[in-house]
């Protein structure tokens, strides 16, 4: 039994070690505060009082993108960010979205409008564009 | 007959033995563009230390904002090469991470991650960029701070409306630090302006928007 116990603290040295070593290394998927996310349904409920973020490149948008839906994307940030100001007013919930739920476009997005235009009510959809078009087609 | 199973043994011994092996250089890379640069461009460089071929099976980028290929799909034992990750700046701002999931065929190691860091230098710190008033407000002036990055000393700061309907005032409250009031002539109607923010030394511009928006609906 001692035996054990030593072979697994002996273990926990190395993993120990890398935990302190890359314990400031950013990881490239952040979570998403559930106050800050929003499933497709809930986005839906919303109606006219939603305003529909897609945060993907310009080719996916032009592709396929929820209707109505206004590009913003941080490609051409300073272009298109004066275009969706133009559209948003207060009290509107803003919903960003892009290419499935391991993408982190929408949250970066989402995160700029937050900090830099000041704007509150941003929300990232759960699953993305995918768990848009599950629930469309 | 026994000497027979032994080389089929042996032989058996050795195939286990022999294995592909992908040695990284450097899993993370920082880079450091320059403002005037519109990409960051990381070389992961690898080598394959075992005796048997590794084959690259995908190579997947963490966004559509960077593109990453190898140089080969079969890297033969001894061989060395590397995958070239290309980050597009854009108008990113701050510190971005962007990652490349390689898959190979190398049963001790058969996904690997490489990072890449890239540190985009901030001329100008604005916040916010975005200052607006409901219809009917009260059209008091609202403030801007802006701060020169560190490395991009700023003097003074040019601000233009691209509307009369909203006037600005530069003032300094320290080195390298503004505050800009803005302030519209009236909140009777929707109406918006550009305002574009240039260092003296700089031929880059800032924008930022200025509105009177709607009221709410009543809900």
């Amino acid at each position: 039994m001692r035996q054990a116990l030593f072979l697994v603290a002996l273990a926990l040295i190395p993993g120990l070690g890398q935990a302190i070593y890359f314990r400031e290394k950013i990881s490239w998927r952040s979570p998403i505060l559930p106050s800050e996310s929003v499933n497709v349904d809930q986005a839906r409920a919303w109606g006219e009082n939603a305003i529909w973020v897609d945060a993907r490149p310009d080719d996916e948008f032009a592709r396929d993108h929820v209707p109505g839906a206004l590009l913003l994307n941080e490609d051409r940030w300073n272009e298109l960010l004066p275009q969706f100001l133009a559209g948003w007013s207060p009290g509107k919930k803003i919903v960003v979205y892009c290419s499935a739920e391991r993408c982190d476009l929408a949250r970066e997005v989402a995160e700029r409008l937050r900090k830099e235009a000041q704007i509150s009510d941003v929300f990232v959809l759960e699953g993305g564009w995918e768990a848009w078009l599950q629930k469309n087609r | 007959m026994r000497i027979r199973l032994f080389i089929f043994t042996l032989s058996i011994f050795l195939c286990a033995m022999a294995r592909a092996e992908l040695k990284w250089e450097q899993t993370m890379i920082e880079l450091h563009p320059m403002p005037a640069d519109t990409q960051a461009v990381g070389h992961f460089k690898y080598q394959n230390t075992g005796d048997k071929p590794v084959h690259f099976r995908s190579v997947r980028t963490s966004c559509g904002c960077t593109a990453a290929q190898s140089q080969k799909d079969e890297v033969p034992p001894g061989d060395k090469g590397e995958i070239t990750a290309t980050f597009n700046i854009g108008d990113r701002t701050g510190t971005q991470v962007k990652t490349v999931t390689v898959e190979t065929d190398d049963p001790a190691t058969p996904t690997t991650i490489l990072t890449l860091r890239a540190v985009i230098p901030q001329e100008l710190e604005i916040k916010p960029t975005f200052v607006f008033w409901q219809q009917g407000e009260a059209p008091n002036a609202k403030t801007i701070v802006v701060r020169a990055g560190k490395d991009f000393p700023v003097k003074h700061l040019k601000v233009t409306s691209s509307s009369p309907d909203f006037q600005t005032k530069v003032k300094q409250s320290g080195t390298g630090d503004f505050k800009v009031e803005v302030q519209p002539r009236e909140t009777s109607r929707v109406t918006a302006a550009m305002l574009t923010i240039q260092p003296d030394d700089s031929a880059r511009a800032f924008n930022v928007t200025a509105r009177v928006t709607n009221a709410p609906a009543v809900q």
